[in-house]
């Protein structure tokens, strides 16, 4: 049995609320205490999209993915649109799903650089189940199971963070967490880099086995345990503000977010069920925050008063240290572009709920904790650069970031799928081939190769079949629903 | 398009010939022209006589037939290995080739077992996996299909004989247009520009060319060391076994579906059952006891009696510092040597090669240049091998390690030496709270790690808090019923004799 019997969250928002509700559901058996501590509200975010993953996320919570709908005004998202990231015009997809089905034992998008290695261009979505429902406006849940096309995709939402929060703190609530009486004032460390207590604004005092901060940027706990301790992406990812609104809805949104490349960094949409969210990401190095905000008007002029977000890229070496972890922003700071962040915190409390610890003294669960989530966090913020490294924007910002070497890891990704198309992937990585097919291949890179055996296997699928795999996937995204109709269906 | 890629395997053996197979059969004559030069004047090694489960899909892929595999190579099958005397004299555990019961509301099974071995449940892990059981009742029979059977938790691997499988995959090979020549390699050329190798030059004066040279010359890497200089590292320090003797006896008692290593003054010994004979070896540290003493001490143990006399071999444990140089592959004992405690010398052949074939990318479009290897290509390959090899040496090392034994200085050494970090961390892991690290690549998944962690008398003091689920749940329950469906699938298991009987009967060369 652990000896844990308290657990006090730091934080004001989403992520806390995610980890407070989640630490309960799953100890439920237990006498285990979760208080939340209110830390001071930073700028906050007006809203966010979410990776497939928070499906999850929602079952181990035991939060109705419907009576989210209706409370919130959530939508889905099956795919992410990249505007003008290859020059003025372009455009490319990263849908959550499959591209094509596996034929002859070998990933369907290998035929796709194939026929680019001949010249000939072909779009992934017009394969992909969940691409062409998002370009054609539709939704439906995945069915079905196995190798099915209707089987092959799945789901993220859009989320207003207001809504988003007061459901998830109720949630939490009603698992049995508790909220202290006043918000965060002090954190009281001992000598031993161990937090020994929190000073509450009300002048109370708490003391807990175990610590989470969920902070967000200012990481109230952990940067009082192990200072500034951080690893800097920013030479990587210069992006270091954001601009966010709400504004009026789109007509007949489609399940996809949207972004568009700019001159010191790319601009996004996201829709709302009864409104729609934008924002401008920068890097402030390159742009003057007030001319951020004028593009951000000139984006979207019906746009209410933007509120500004600063960040800078980059992740504490230590995500748990003594009785203190640090999860989701608190420890890793990414530009929203792949719409990771929840994720980062998901797994964060994955991983804490798998270590948990059964005693306070041992130091080896945070080992291990430290050594998976800094490989989790890496691994994205290849996924988030490789958007970089594949754009072929011209200007000063987009010069910067191609012109500093990618991280290793990103490298050789990136040299081995150049050489012969291949995408290998390590461990602990949230997004799979496909997802770096995706990328790569609506990217415009092409390899400058193919493996042989692959090329083997290609010769067996039939043109026919092609074809019919293509029809397929049409019929069966012109039978969705539209969005929103889905959305207001589910909602009742 | 360019002209096929000439590769020219240099040795015959396990590790020549199951390349010159799986090349053939996967690329077609118009993509490659595969010549294999063995000498027959040298013997092969013909390690691994045992394999692991990974071998059915190098089988699938090439095309080999199992049954006719089997029968031809007077094969048995293979559900774990069975360790005695390894933490202590007296023990015996097996490391079986499937899962220990199943995951419950996302935790793994054995947080459960801890959870009520701490309340008092006596009953061994090994009466929740299936392969165990079976092996300890000399049963077989091949899994099930239907992922919700017991049947199905199970895999299984062969115990063959390495000269046999060796004759078998060369006619494999020579009826799919392998060409082979006898002959001794007295020269290798290198090309001036940039140090590849051009040619090699065969005793009876031809000259070979090829654009990729596969060395499987063993040991000595004719082309990858003495040829290429290409490097090794050593990690005798960690498996300071570098020695073994062979010899097959008869068979005597039960065909065991199963692999025995036991530990020894200075080593341990391998016990493979195959249809005509049992495979024996005592692997040891030249430190720790002599060539002689090793021999006698062998055959003092053997079941039967000896049908051959001890063949000495001699190795270090390390890996070749690039398994792919320039335009030379190492595969088999030219690229690395790790001990066949577990079984992975067949594994690693077949990883370099499956791993070959799959980053093979020549040029596309027209080019006369097919023996151009692109190096991001090669350090991707190399990499990957690496990986390979270090997650091995690994989960070899803890076997060593992970002993309480005080009888002999070899145990006093592995029990004291220093381990990597990977190892070390963990090891502590699984100590404190029976959490078993995983990876996504390479070998050894949770059950393997499970089964030497505790086998080893690795205890954990604690389980997965989750495990703790709300009163009312009755665990115990749960895990009986695990238990009864082995039981039931058990006593419908024919003896693995039984079943080999049917299945594939050994055929006489």
């Amino acid at each position: 049995m652990s000896q844990l019997r308290n657990i006090a969250v730091a934080g004001h928002g989403v992520e806390a609320w995610i980890v407070a509700a989640g630490l309960r559901r799953a100890f439920r058996a237990r006498p285990l205490d979760v208080r939340v501590v209110a830390t001071p509200a930073q700028p906050a975010r007006i809203g966010r999209w979410t990776l497939p993953s928070q499906r999850g996320m929602h079952s181990l919570l035991g939060v109705n993915e419907s009576t989210l709908l209706a409370q919130t005004g959530a939508t889905f998202k099956l795919a992410t649109e990249h505007f003008g990231w290859q020059g003025e015009g372009s455009r490319w997809l990263h849908a959550h799903g499959d591209i094509g089905a596996e034929m002859a034992g070998t990933p369907f998008y290998k035929f796709l650089l194939n026929e680019l290695l001949a010249g000939r261009r072909q779009a992934p979505e017009s394969f992909s189940l969940a691409g062409t429902a998002a370009t054609l406006g539709k939704f439906a849940r995945p069915m079905g199971e196995g190798r099915a096309l209707t089987a092959g995709f799945t789901y993220g939402f859009h989320l207003d963070e207001a809504g988003y929060s007061r459901f998830l703190r109720a949630h939490a609530l009603g698992l049995g967490a508790t909220e202290t009486s006043a918000p965060l004032r002090d954190v009281r460390v001992g000598e031993n880099g161990c937090i020994t207590g929190l000073v509450l604004a009300d002048g109370a005092e708490i003391t807990a086995d175990y610590y989470v901060d969920c902070s967000g940027a200012a990481a109230s706990l952990m940067s009082r345990v192990t200072g500034d301790d951080r690893e800097d992406w920013s030479a990587w990812l210069p992006c270091d503000r954001m601009w966010s609104a709400t504004a009026p809805a789109l007509d007949d949104p489609p399940a996809l977010t949207r972004t568009f490349a700019g001159s010191a960094g790319w601009r996004w949409r996201a829709p709302l069920a009864a409104g729609s969210l934008v924002g401008h990401v920068f890097a402030s190095r390159f742009e003057d925050e007030a001319v951020a905000r004028a593009e951000l008007q000139a984006f979207e002029p019906r746009a209410g008063e933007p509120v500004l977000t600063s960040f800078s890229a980059g992740r504490r070496r230590r995500f748990w240290a003594g009785n203190c972890v640090a999860v989701g922003e608190s420890s890793v700071a990414l530009e929203p572009l792949a719409g990771a962040e929840l994720h980062l915190a998901q797994l964060g409390l994955a991983r804490f709920l798998e270590l948990f610890p059964l005693d306070r003294a041992s130091t080896i669960e945070a080992d291990e904790y430290n050594r998976v989530m800094a490989e989790h966090a890496d691994a994205l913020r290849d996924f988030t650069l490789a958007h970089y490294r594949v754009a072929t924007v011209p200007g000063a910002f987009w010069d910067a970031v191609r012109s500093k070497d990618p991280p290793a890891r990103l490298a050789e990704r990136l040299d081995l799928y150049g050489a012969g198309g291949r995408i290998n992937l390590h461990d602990h990585e949230t997004f799979e081939e496909t997802d770096w097919a995706w990328l790569l291949l609506g990217g415009g890179r092409t390899p400058d190769s193919l493996e042989l055996q692959i090329r083997l296997q290609i010769e067996k699928f039939s043109a026919q079949e092609i074809g019919a795999l293509r029809d397929h996937v049409k019929q069966l995204a012109a039978s969705m629903p539209r969005h929103l109709d889905f959305v207001r269906r589910v909602q009742k | 398009m360019p002209g096929p890629l000439r590769i020219v395997i240099v040795g015959g053996g396990t590790a020549g010939w199951m390349t010159a197979a799986a090349l053939v059969s996967v690329f077609g004559p118009a993509h490659r022209q595969v010549r294999l030069i063995e000498s027959s004047e040298i013997g092969i090694v013909g390690v691994g006589e045992a394999t692991l489960p990974h071998i059915r899909f190098f089988n699938r892929r090439i095309g080999i037939d199992e049954r006719e595999l089997m029968a031809k190579t007077q094969a048995t099958f293979k559900l774990g290995i069975e360790f005695v005397d390894w933490a202590r004299r007296g023990d015996s555990y097996i490391h079986p080739f499937g899962a220990y019961g199943s995951r419950l509301a996302g935790v793994p099974f054995h947080h459960y077992w801890l959870r009520q071995r701490e309340a008092g449940d006596p009953t061994p892990i090994e009466e929740y996996s299936l392969p165990i059981m079976a092996s300890r009742a000399n049963k077989f029979a091949l899994p099930a299909e239907d992922p919700s059977s017991v049947l199905s938790t199970f895999g299984y691997a062969f115990q063959f004989d390495a000269s046999l499988y060796a004759r078998y995959l060369r006619g494999f090979s020579e009826a799919r247009g392998v060409q082979r020549t006898d002959g001794r390699i007295v020269d290798v050329k290198l090309r001036a520009a940039d140090g590849w190798v051009e040619s090699v030059k065969l005793d009876s004066g031809e000259v070979v060319t090829g654009d990729l040279f596969i060395d499987c010359s063993g040991f000595r890497g004719l082309l990858i060391e003495q040829a290429l200089k290409t490097g090794y590292d050593e990690w005798t320090k960690w498996l300071p076994c570098d020695r073994a003797m062979a010899v097959p006896c008869e068979n005597s008692g039960p065909l065991t579906p199963y692999t025995r290593a036991t530990a020894r003054e200075a080593g341990w010994q391998w016990r493979i059952p195959l249809q005509h004979r049992t495979g024996n070896g005592y692997v040891y540290s030249s430190h720790f006891i002599s060539d002689d003493e090793a021999a006698s001490r062998l055959l003092e143990r053997l079941d039967g009696q000896k049908l051959a006399d001890p063949r000495p071999l001699r190795f270090t444990a390390g890996r070749r510092r690039k398994t792919w140089n320039r335009n030379v592959v190492a595969i088999g004992l030219s690229g690395g040597f790790l001990e066949p405690l577990e079984s992975t010398s067949i594994y690693l052949i077949q990883i370099a090669i499956t791993t070959l074939i799959d980053y093979l990318a020549p040029a596309s479009g027209p080019s006369t240049d097919a023996g151009r290897f692109d190096p991001r290509i090669v350090d991707a390959f190399n990499r990957w091998i690496e990986m390979e090899y270090d997650r091995v040496r690994d989960f070899l090392i803890l076997h060593y390690h992970a002993t309480e034994r005080d009888d002999a200085p070899i145990w006093n050494y592995c029990r004291t030496m220093p381990i990597p970090d990977s190892l070390a961390h963990k090891m502590e892991l699984f100590r404190t709270r029976g959490h078993v690290v995983t990876y996504k690549d390479g070998l050894f998944l949770e059950p393997s790690w499970l089964a030497v962690y505790l086998g080893q008398r690795v205890m954990p003091r604690g389980h997965d808090a989750r495990a703790d689920l709300p009163h009312g749940t009755d665990i115990g329950t749960h895990l009986t019923r695990v238990r009864d469906s082995i039981q039931d699938a058990l006593a419908r298991m024919p003896m693995h004799e039984d079943f080999l009987q049917m299945y594939c009967p050994a055929t006489l060369p």
